[in-house]
């Protein structure tokens, strides 16, 4: 729950007047959204649409597909506000999920080439722990990019290709020359440890 | 259970992750999908792996989308939103000068919204102090059991948060209108004490107060308003 009654609380007595929307949780102005309330929706789409695109140029590695990935993300999310559930993961979580499965598909009905390796690089990169980092994140997904970070390079490589870009066992032992066994051990393995990573209870997901 | 529907709970494992992450090939997706409707702790066990995966995408770096993405998503949305903010919309053009001599006087942030085409039918958010959002605490015998934000306007809303250990779900919200009035806004269950819900309710007479009442509609908490406006 990404937005649970104490850090709430603490807000406690301070806004005599109206409270500015972006200060709202983000659990609440998805209730804003949901009643189709065009200033909440503005402010939704300010809040989410870094992480949003974030995803969307990740996968498809084109401005104009991530655009059009982002866009229907939020579409889909005002649409089907009223189905999130909290208690699964968080808002920008939530929307991370669906404005990926739009990027998939949307790669898969292009048949595009999966990855660039270049790109797999820089995300791989992105994705793993450094110092800069470690530094900016939080520690819940400090703790996650160590655990990715720490993995052998093929496993974080499959786990990548498989967790971002959508490719099947198939097309990461295609990638990476390997026998189709080894591309699906490595995925199995990679995400075994990365959900002992994350403690029971605990969830990852930031705005 | 070890083996349902064709599949061993060991197979399962084998192909768990790839399930999870949603690049299964369609047969064994299917085959999967079947084992886990009559075996709980492979469902369990997937479960954790689909929070891993989504885990994993939180790790993805922001991006800035191209100039004007806002704009575009805002006139996607429009057929989605409430017909009624037309008419805000509309009063909003007089308010433009106010809210950004309001934001320069303040020092706070004016939102300026352009529309797609770029027209003279430009829609600005008001500046912070000028939003019709308030916020109480859900308040009973001294406790704070929650936390409440009320938007007004002609297309109200509201959104709670409660963390009432103890008391048993589903309960119901109601808000009490200056007029005297009372409106039910609707019923949500408790989780362990603890649930947020929103729901949107009929325009009318501000609201002062929002109240959480048992499913036998004994009075939980309260929940007073600040002026609206003020």
């Amino acid at each position: 729950m990404r937005n649970p009654p104490g850090p709430v609380l603490r807000m406690g007595g301070m806004h005599r007047m109206g409270l500015p929307l972006e200060r709202l949780p983000d659990d609440a102005l998805l209730a804003g959204l949901m009643a189709g309330d065009p200033e909440v929706a503005v402010a939704f789409v300010r809040r989410f649409q870094r992480r949003v695109f974030g995803v969307a140029i990740a996968v498809v590695g084109d401005v104009q597909l991530a655009e059009d990935v982002a866009q229907q993300t939020f579409e889909r999310a005002c649409r089907h506000a009223q189905v999130y559930d909290s208690r699964r993961g968080s808002v920008p979580t939530w929307l991370s999920a669906i404005a990926h499965n739009l990027a998939i598909d949307m790669v898969r009905a292009r048949h595009s080439t999966p990855v660039d390796p270049e790109d797999l690089i820089a995300l791989l990169e992105a994705v793993t722990d450094t110092p800069e980092r470690r530094a900016i994140a939080d520690e819940e997904s400090a703790q996650l990019r160590s655990a990715v970070a720490e993995l052998p390079r093929e496993q974080a490589r499959a786990l990548v290709m498989a967790g971002i870009y959508g490719m099947t066992a198939r097309q990461v032992a295609e990638t990476e020359g390997v026998p189709v066994g080894t591309a699906k051990t490595r995925i199995r393995t990679a995400m075994g440890k990365l959900r002992t990573a994350l403690a029971p209870g605990r969830e990852v997901g930031h705005g | 259970m070890g083996e349902c529907c064709g599949m061993t709970c060991f197979q399962l494992h084998e192909l768990g992750a790839e399930l999870s992450l949603g690049v299964l090939p369609a047969r064994e997706r299917a085959a999967a999908v079947a084992h886990l409707d009559g075996c709980a702790r492979c469902r369990a066990e997937v479960h954790r792996l689909t929070l891993a995966g989504d885990a994993l995408l939180s790790l993805v770096p922001g991006a800035e989308p191209p100039v004007g993405f806002e704009d575009r998503v805002m006139a996607r949305l429009g057929p989605s939103l409430r017909p009624v903010q037309r008419l805000r919309r509309r009063r909003r053009l007089v308010l433009v000068a106010a809210a950004a001599v309001a934001a320069l006087a303040t020092g706070a942030g004016g939102w300026a919204l352009g529309s797609a085409e770029g027209t003279a039918t430009r829609t600005v958010v008001p500046a912070a102090a000028q939003t019709q959002l308030r916020s109480g605490q859900l308040m009973a015998d001294g406790r704070v059991l929650g936390r409440v934000y009320v938007h007004g306007g002609p297309s109200p809303w509201l959104f709670m948060s409660v963390d009432a250990d103890g008391v048993p779900g589903p309960v119901r919200c109601t808000v009490q209108r200056s007029d005297g009035s009372t409106v039910s806004v609707g019923t949500f269950p408790l989780r362990d004490g603890y649930g947020s819900w929103g729901a949107g309710y009929p325009a009318g007479p501000d609201a002062i107060a929002v109240r959480l009442l048992s499913a036998g509609g004994t009075v939980l908490a309260t929940a007073h308003l600040p002026a609206a406006g003020g």
